[in-house]
Parts: structure tokens; sequence; C-alpha cells
């Protein structure tokens, strides 16, 4: 088929869709006049009870602190700094996260395609980047149980070498896992095995279209 | 604009401007559930992105860009679904006659399949390109050089003749 007889062939289509093709007026109402009103979708509404559920779980956790920090005594120590790490560390992931969550839906698509999609995806990428901080608190669960009333001294070596290997190998993991949570790794499998649960397959096509907006900016790339 | 006017003035706009959000959402959604929803967010950011609209640009030049960039943009909704605030039963676009796809003919039905076949924005710009907008228009709705617009469809329509070439052989 020629060149021509494509563009034909469209614009005979078009004829077509605006002789028949009808709004549905009263639909249309409902959608602009109930439907918009409701900015906040199903989709941000469960994101929204996901940050709740999230702040629920840090107040208790911050309670807890409190609690150890009003009753402190030198036995606590352990306690009190592995639950503030915590705390801190969930704090600074959950603030990263609502302020992209923000930044996706405050993006308006009057702009241009390739502007708006690459500030859409590297939003969306950045937040990969920005919830990897997460994995930092994983030492610190393996030491909130310690007291210093016990720990180290009435442990024997037994004891103490599992618990250097346990903290030592979690906060090896926490680092690893922190360096290596980075967008230049979203094409190995365990990558996307890590984030298969927390909206990986649309993380992947926003790399996907990343990509494609690096190349279909470049003149004389298809 | 005075707020009475302005559902009104929005459904004129709409009315002129029907078929390329049809357009849109048959390119980049093939499910028709999932169209439906499409069609509706298109709308839905159109009605939101109304009091902006900056005059130095044409209706089609808004319409386009909203209606791409929220098509581009479906992907990322986990479950399409779901992401709709209540999604709708009933069409806002429907035919009055009867249903284009059922009616289209196997040679725009090819060609509605060879562009979805494209990457997302070579297939913004191949149907930019079909319904006869400049360069200099599809430059500013894609944000790209009128040139990198130019090598570009040059190259699609390679593709699409191509690929055209291959069905024909094959019958």
């Amino acid at each position: 088929m020629e060149e021509q007889d494509i563009i034909n062939l469209w614009k005979a289509q078009n004829v077509k869709i605006e002789q028949t093709l009808a709004i549905n007026k009263q639909l249309l109402k409902e959608v602009v006049t109930q439907k918009a009103r409701s900015a906040v979708s199903t989709f941000n509404r469960s994101k929204g009870w996901g940050i709740i559920s999230f702040v629920i779980y840090l107040v208790i956790l911050g309670n807890i602190l409190a609690y150890a920090i009003r009753h402190y005594s030198p036995g606590l120590n352990y306690f009190i700094v592995s639950f503030a790490a915590i705390i801190l560390i969930n704090i600074k992931g959950l603030s990263d996260y609502i302020k992209h969550l923000v930044w996706v839906n405050a993006i308006n698509y009057e702009g241009s395609i390739t502007d708006i999609q690459e500030k859409l995806t590297k939003v969306q990428l950045s937040v990969v980047k920005h919830v990897r901080v997460m994995f930092l608190q994983l030492p610190f669960w393996t030491t909130f149980y310690l007291s210093s009333n016990w720990f180290p001294r009435d442990m024997g070596w037994g004891y103490l070498v599992f618990q250097a290997l346990l903290t030592g190998s979690f906060a090896y993991a926490a680092w690893w896992l922190y360096t290596n949570q980075t967008i230049a790794n979203l094409d190995k499998r365990w990558f996307r095995k890590l984030i298969a649960g927390s909206g990986g397959a649309s993380i992947m096509q926003a790399l996907i279209v990343y990509k494609e907006i690096e190349e279909f900016k470049q003149e004389g790339v298809l | 604009m005075p707020l009475t006017d302005k559902p009104e003035l929005f459904l004129i706009v709409l009315e002129a401007n029907k078929g390329i959000i049809y357009k849109v959402g048959n390119l980049y959604c093939r499910e028709p559930e999932d169209r439906k929803d499409l069609v509706q967010e298109i709308i839905l950011q159109l009605w939101r992105s109304f009091d902006n609209y900056n005059a130095q640009y044409k209706h089609t030049t808004w319409i386009y860009r909203i209606a791409l960039n929220v098509a581009i943009s479906y992907y990322r909704k986990e479950s399409r679904r779901s992401a709709i605030a209540n999604p709708l039963s009933e069409e806002l676009l429907s035919f009055s006659v009867t249903d284009m796809a059922d009616n289209a003919g196997e040679s725009i039905s090819l060609l509605y399949r060879f562009i979805a076949e494209l990457k997302e924005l070579e297939r913004a710009l191949m149907l930019l390109y079909l319904d006869e907008k400049s360069h200099k228009e599809i430059a500013e709705i894609m944000g790209i050089t009128e040139t990198n617009v130019a090598t570009k469809i040059g190259r699609i329509k390679k593709v699409l003749k191509q690929k055209f070439s291959q069905v024909k052989n094959q019958i």
C-alpha cells in the first residue's frame, strides 16, 4: 500500500468517525460535575490507606519508644537506639514516598509529550531510588532486643559469634541492597523479583518509556 | 470565562474534537473496557485543564497533548479498571449508527494494528502524521525538533509500508 493510499484510508475513516461518533452528553455532564470533583481516585485512595496504616504503625513504634525513654534504664540502651533508628528510617522512607506521590499527581498533562513523559518516568523511577532507604533498618531489627544488663557480659562465645554474624549479615545485606537498588540495575532479575510486589510492572514500563524518550529525542535515531 | 459557560464551552470544544479522543483511545487500548476507562480519564483531564487552556496553542494541539500524555501514562496504573474512580458502565463516546470497529474494513483494521505495534511515542507521531498535522505542530506536541519529526516519520512510514507488503505477499 502506498503512502497516499494509507492517508486516504485514514481520511475516509475520519469522515466516518465524525459522522457517526456521538458524545453521551448526559454521561459527560455526570463525569464533569460529579466525578471530576473527586480528585482523589481509587488508586490514590488505596495509596492513602497504605500511608495511614503506615503512620499508625509508626505511632505505635513511637509510643513504645517514648515508654522506654520515660522508664529509662541503661539496660534499655540497645532498644532505644535501635527503635529510634528504625523509626527515623521509616519516617524518611515514608516522607519520600508521599513526596513522590504528590509530585506524580501534580504533573499536568498540558506540556509536550516528551517533556511530560520524561518528568513522569523520572519521578516514578526515583521512587525506587528513595524507597531503598527502608533497607537500612534491617540490622536494627537484630539489636533492639539486646540489653546491656546481660549483653555481652553474660553471654557465651557461641551466642556472641551468632549475634555478630546475624547483625553483620543484616548490615551487609542492608548496605548492599541500598547501594545496588538503582535504576541501572532495573533490568537485573533479582531486582525485578524484589520490586514485583510493589508496582514493579509499571516501574519496568516506566523504564522502557524512559529509554524510548532518550532515543526519541536524539536526531536521526528511531 | 463565566462559570456557567464552562460546561457549554467544554462541550463545544469536545464535540469538535471527539474524533481525536476516539482515535487515541483506539490506538492505545485494544481492550474495550480499558478503552472506555481511558476515554473517561482523557475527558476528565481535559475538563480539569480547561480553565488553564493556553490560547497560544490551537485547541487541537491542547487536546492532542493531554490525550496522548494520558494514554501513554495509562500503563502506569497497576490495575487499570480500579485506577479509575467509579468506572463507567456506559461509553462516553459511542457510535450512533453502528460500531465502527465492526464496519471498519480490513485495511483500516490492519493499519490500526500496525500502528498499535509501534512504540508508545512512535504511535503518537504516526497519529499526528496521519491526521495531517504540520511538522511544526507535531514538533510542538511531541517536544522534538521539526527535523527530528521529518526523519522519524519517514522511517515509520517505511516500516508501515513493509508491513502492508508482507501481508499482501502472504495473501
